[in-house]
């Protein structure tokens, strides 16, 4: 199990590693060069070279990512255009928002984790509720109508439900404010009130998937050796469904409840757009439009994290049930 | 979520058929191959013969969307602002609605929006097949080939998954689509769509072959050790004859599925780009970037949004609606 | 079976069509405003007599103390530090808590003077000949802590701007002051803090004295831009003054949380017996920041709580323009102005070398349907002139008459047959393409072949900017820091400032006679300049066609009902805050 863990924690930095190559090369395709934005009018070439170099933004690709790097393990000196001396995790300062990144993303990450994680606990427990519901009873009304649900969640795009939803609830019935993120701390109802719409929409789309999932897995559960004998050894109906079969089917809904959200976290770029709410992704898709690439490179290292550290401890998860996976090749 | 929609990874309940397994459906069905059992199967299925002839209706007017605009009269790119008020926004009820226009016109441009949701639709279809196709095509190879030789060659390949899986599919999108243009064409020489559709179809390859192959991989993994697979061995099958003889013809189901899956996860994908801007650019007509632009109209020309947004409900869900048929139909354990 | 439940999911859809409505769209009068926003003359000139420059500023009619104003933004305001201030939000939201050199009076509509603010007049012209300027500070002016605003502070707010850390604010006075582009090398800030750049004195507490090698007429307009916003030198914080500048104006800054929220209250050190412009009415001003124009428009138009007394800074946007002109009970709540942002069609003369080919285009221009495109009458005007309505001196004309939605006829004849192959180079967001678009089914019926080439939105304005860029046509906007024909006509069409990069003359002409001109006006007395530019703009039309006019930006914002006093400011058409006041 430790050789394992080492060998996939290994994986997993050697994973971001390559994500932040990447990322960085992007700055060879990126569409705008930010400095000219310093400079929206009567600009001079000259004197905007100036402000390249202290930026450090003419120094070879390789040195900038280097130095890049050393500031998220160690810190480093940004010169006084940029705020001087920057802490480990010196995530880099955005020249197009005026701050240090690592500013933007504290105020920005709860926005996302706020969407995401409420969404999640919603849809899932309605997702795989449903799917167990119907599975249950299958070939009722309740099944069908369950399947239905499902098939028309899977087909709903996610910023005509949106909008749909914002029209319905906020501009004509007025029962929901127009939504906007407040801090759980500062005000616990207004922050519930404020995103309610994007965690219904959310939950729309992804409970639909999970009902799916679910009922196919719990189906194919249901029809395994095990519970059959179980059955005829005169278990209980809900001993059977509930102890054997309910955690037989869970396991890998949740392994794949993990991968979704954590790639949520990494951004709910529609979601942010559709209801006007300022987090990660959001930030993310306007500094590549400005071509921030401190933000681009923080926005993308602090998603590609959530993703990887998901996929790890769902290895994990997997590796502890199943022996095979650890032994395996 | 930054992924271009649900791609089948570690799914579970696929139907692991081997040959010659003994459960019969209803009927005789001794000695019919596992295609025409499924076919017996889907045709039986009343959903599935609905919802597949759904499909190859919108299928017909898709490609025949040339056909539909010369009968309809008028075409995607003709402007009727005569027929718009001093807003833009356009006369008479729906939006426009009329025996000329039967879905109404476009607010500020003035185009007929039914003949624009016909070749949108045709868009969304060709992307959508061609992107699930390579996909599904790159994701075998890779797969089978991860998972049946192993070791360091299937650590190299998992690994590369991870990594196609961890990248922030809209930020390289973004960042990429709409500059890449720029190295192929010269900058006074218009990019015709087939480029554009190109790039999208290639984006979504470089990112989503990576689902495919994990499924492959796994259904490969446990095939391998399977008797069949060693019977072959011993009597001394080449790599190829194994891979393509052996293994492949027990993956043509999972394979199936996650290709159905795949192409309404295009769709989606292909308009939440267009959403955000980067899919296909004007005056080439896309349901997606229809959509985004009459959001901004629900209050005052809700008309505009519905018409788009039904239509590409409707694909979506007659895709997923056969696709379920037809996993339904192609697990021999499932009955309806 | 699945298919009762398909049509179940079909039913709730129909439903929810239903709810949304069809609606009919019968055309009608609609809005509103009393006079057409084209029609609307901006007159004003420099203040005649001293009297105009002094303070209290006149009450406004009805206006009570007390209440917040809410501000309602996107993104939020790049820069609060006021040598860095350059966007429309930092200049509008600057004179709350900050206070110039000189500074506009306007009447919200179209009467434009411009006084002295921290100085006595708008400058003394010392030896006539535009090179010396002297500014007579006046007395008793204080900081938000109390301590005195003296020539000396003002001074050192100029000599900051020199720092090539402080990005992003205008460069006139540290271009005129060093006589260079090259400011920033010209005099290094950072290791003369405590000198002043050259040409800058200050002979004693109440004269500021500018010396300039080359005559600078526009000086007191220039001096009206926040560089000359005092900063006191012992408080400033290099690039993190820009959290939380010291303030001069009514207003502080007391909380800057960015991309949330940013809060002003009542500077008690504020004397209103020294501004002629400001009032200090609300106890607070708060921008919101966040919700896009769809958002903010909704929530001002719904009228909820605090929301009565907030503005929103985005225009109605055009796709709710409909639904916000056809209410005769928002009347009153918007506000309606043509605004000195002027969009021109600039044809590369480099390329498009032929002036009769031009010419066609001019004869060509569908201007009723390009505004149809953008959203209709309450986002843009059409124009036919260089110059916005609403410069001090406009004069309309047109070169090309050729009727509101062009004349195909005359194009065709003055290209005789020839089929003439541009490119327009586009930005690739949404409203770009529609123009594009418009523009490109416009021109193909008079003959014209047009290949819309897109490029991402945020490059292109200076890819375009480029001498050697391969484009023949782009839609250009420029909005004049000043409301002068010298900050619009030379800047734009004066050919030997061409460079390499970088070039606001984005039509690359260059004529002598042109040139020639702009030299003889801009040695005029200021008041004089006025009434010569519009000959200018004519000739520059008739001779070189450089471009097609083709509309000014309109604005149409929504406020609540309690926000009293809000104006569309003559210089920069975005809502002016001066007078705001909250209706109890």
């Amino acid at each position: 199990m430790g050789r394992f863990l080492v060998r996939r924690s290994f994986s997993a930095l050697l994973t971001l590693f390559a994500v932040s190559v990447l990322t960085f090369g992007m700055f060879f395709v990126l569409p705008r060069d930010p400095v000219t934005g310093m400079c929206p009018k009567n600009c001079n070439p000259e004197r905007l070279e100036r402000v390249r170099q202290e930026l450090g933004l003419s120094d070879p690709k390789v040195e900038q990512y280097l130095g890049y790097m050393k500031g998220i393990f160690l810190g480093r000196d940004l010169g006084s255009a940029q705020g001087g001396h920057c802490d480990a995790p010196c995530l880099g300062y955005s020249y197009v928002n005026n701050e240090p990144v690592s500013d933007t993303i504290a105020r920005v990450l709860p926005v996302t984790v706020s969407i995401v994680v409420p969404a999640a606990i919603l849809w899932l427990s309605l997702g795989i509720g449903l799917g167990m519901v119907s599975a249950l009873r299958r070939g009722t009304w309740v099944d069908r109508a369950a399947i239905g649900f499902a098939l028309t969640g899977a087909s709903l795009q996610l910023y005509f439900v949106g909008g749909v939803l914002l029209l319905v609830f906020t501009y004509q019935w007025g029962m929901v404010p127009v939504p906007h993120y407040t801090p759980f701390f500062d005000n616990p109802v207004d922050w519930a009130r404020g995103l309610v719409l994007a965690w219904v929409a959310l939950a729309l789309l992804f409970s639909a998937i999970y009902a799916r999932l679910s009922r196919a897995q719990m189906l194919e559960t249901l029809s395994e050796d095990f519970i059959r004998t179980a059955r005829a050894k005169g278990v209980p109906r809900s001993q059977v469904y509930g102890r054997h079969a309910l955690r037989a089917a869970i396991t890998p809904l949740v392994t794949i409840a993990g991968l979704d959200i954590g790639a949520a976290l990494g951004g709910t770029v529609i979601t942010e757009i559709t209801f006007g709410l300022q987090g990660l992704g959001r930030t993310a898709v306007g500094a590549v439009r400005s071509g921030d690439l401190p933000t681009i490179m923080a926005t993308v290292l602090v998603a590609a994290f959530f993703i990887v550290t998901a996929n790890l401890a769902v290895d994990l998860l997997y590796a502890a049930i199943d022996p095979r996976v650890r032994l395996g090749s | 979520m930054s992924r271009p929609g649900r791609q089948p990874g570690r799914q579970p309940g696929s139907p692991t058929p081997a040959p010659g397994t003994g459960e019969k459906s209803a009927g005789n069905a001794a000695g019919q191959s596992p295609a025409q059992l499924t076919w017996r199967r889907l045709r039986r299925d009343r959903t599935a013969v609905v919802s597949g002839i759904t499909l190859v209706l919108l299928l017909v007017i898709a490609l025949a969307a040339p056909v539909i605009e010369w009968l309809y009269g008028i075409g995607p790119h003709d402007q009727f602002q005569q027929a718009l008020d001093r807003y833009g926004m356009p006369v008479g009820f729906g939006g426009g609605i009329s025996d000329e226009h039967w879905f109404g016109l476009e607010p500020g441009l003035g185009r007929d929006i039914f003949i624009r949701m016909i070749d949108g639709m045709r868009t969304s279809v060709l992307i959508a097949f061609t992107a699930a196709t390579i996909t599904s095509a790159l994701g075998v190879v890779a797969g089978v080939v991860a998972g049946y030789v192993g070791g360091l060659v299937d650590s190299a390949i998992g690994w590369l998954i991870d990594l196609a899986l961890a990248l922030p599919f809209l930020i390289f999108a973004l960042a990429v689509v709409p500059t890449v243009s720029l190295r192929f064409y010269g900058p006074r020489e218009a990019v015709p769509s087939g480029f554009q559709f190109a790039v999208l179809i290639g984006i979504f390859a470089v990112f989503g072959w990576a689902g495919t192959a994990r499924l492959v991989r796994g259904q490969v993994v446990s095939l391998r050790e399977r008797e069949f697979v060693d019977a072959a061995k011993v009597s001394g099958a080449g790599l190829g004859h194994i891979l393509f003889r052996e293994l492949l013809p027990n993956l043509w189901a999972p394979i199936l599925v996650s290709f159905s899956l795949a192409v309404p996860a295009y769709i989606t994908a292909e308009a939440a780009l267009s959403f955000l801007g980067i899919g296909i650019l004007e005056p080439t007509p896309d349901l997606g970037r229809m959509i985004e632009r009459s959001l901004g109209y629900l209050q005052t020309d809700p008309a505009y949004v519905f018409f788009p947004g039904i239509t590409i409900f409707v694909v979506v869900f007659a895709f997923n609606l056969f696709g379920d048929a037809l996993r339904d139909a192609l697990d021999p354990r499932s009955t309806r | 079976m699945r298919s009762r439940t398909t049509l179940a999911a079909a039913g709730v859809l129909v439903l929810l069509m239903a709810l949304g409505g069809c609606s009919q769209n019968t055309p009608s009068n609609g809005v509103t405003d009393t006079s057409s926003p084209s029609g609307t003359t901006q007159t004003g000139a420099i203040a005649a007599s001293p009297e105009d420059s002094l303070g209290p500023a006149p009450d406004v009619p009805g206006a009570t103390k007390g209440g917040t104003i809410t501000i309602i933004r996107e993104a939020k305001i790049s820069h609060l530090d006021p040598q860095r201030v350059y966007s429309f939000a930092g200049l509008m939201n600057a004179p709350l808590y900050t206070r110039f050199l000189t500074t506009w009076k306007d009447d919200g509509k179209g009467g434009l003077t411009l006084v002295g603010d921290l100085a006595t007049t708008t400058g003394t012209n010392v030896n006539g000949d535009c090179k010396v300027w002297e500014y007579t500070i006046k007395d008793g002016l204080k900081f938000e802590d109390g301590r005195p605003i003296t020539s000396k502070e003002i001074a050192y707010g100029i000599a900051r701007s020199f720092d090539p850390d402080l990005t992003s604010g205008p460069t006139y006075l540290q271009e005129w002051l060093s006589g260079t582009p090259q400011y920033d090398t010209a005099w290094d800030f950072k290791a003369n803090k405590t000198s002043l750049p050259p040409g800058l004195t200050t002979p004693d507490a109440n004269t500021l004295r500018f010396e300039f090698n080359a005559p600078h007429c526009d000086l007191p307009f220039a001096a009206s831009l926040p560089t000359s916003a005092p900063v006191p030198a012992d408080k400033d914080t290099g690039v993190d003054y820009d959290n939380q500048p010291v303030s001069s104006g009514p207003y502080r800054i007391t909380d800057n949380t960015p991309g949330v929220q940013l809060v002003l209250e009542r500077n008690p050190n504020w004397d209103a017996a020294t501004d002629p412009v400001r009032h200090q009415y609300p106890d607070k001003f708060v921008w919101t920041f966040g919700p896009d124009a769809d958002a903010a428009v909704s929530r001002v138009i719904a009228d909820n709580g605090p929301d009565r007394s907030a503005v929103a800074w985005s225009g109605v946007p055009a796709s709710l323009v409909a639904k916000v002109a056809a209410d005769p009970a928002l009347q009153d709540r918007t506000l309606l102005s043509p605004t000195p942002s002027a969009n021109r069609l600039t044809i590369n003369t480099q390329r498009v070398a032929d002036l009769s080919v031009r010419q066609a285009l001019n004869y060509a221009i569908d201007r009723d349907g390009l505004v149809k495109t953008l959203g209709g009458e309450t986002v843009a005007s059409p124009i036919t002139t260089l110059m916005p309505p609403g410069t001090l001196g406009y004069e309309q004309y047109d070169a090309y008459p050729a009727g509101s939605n062009g004349n195909i006829d005359k194009a065709k004849e003055l290209l005789a047959g020839r089929s003439p192959e541009l490119v327009l180079a586009a930005a690739d967001d949404s409203q770009g393409q529609e123009v594009a678009t418009q523009l490109k089914t416009n021109l193909e019926k008079a003959g014209f072949t047009i290949t819309v080439k897109t490029i991402p939105a945020d490059s292109k304005l200076d890819e375009t900017k480029k001498k050697d860029n391969p484009w023949d046509l782009y839609v250009d906007s420029w909005a004049a820091d000043w409301p002068s024909g010298a900050a619009i006509l030379p800047v734009l069409f004066d050919g030997r400032t061409i460079k390499a990069d970088g070039n606001s003359n984005s039509s690359f002409v260059n004529s002598d006679t042109v040139n020639a001109e702009f030299d003889r006006i801009l040695a005029l007395d200021p008041a004089q300049q006025t009434s010569q530019w519009a000959a200018v703009d004519k000739q520059i039309m008739t001779e070189l066609a450089p471009a097609v006019p083709l509309y000014a930006d309109v604005a149409y914002n929504a406020h609540g009902s309690k926000a009293g006093g809000l104006f569309i400011s003559g210089i920069f058409g975005s809502p002016a805050f001066v007078n705001a006041y909250v209706k109890q």
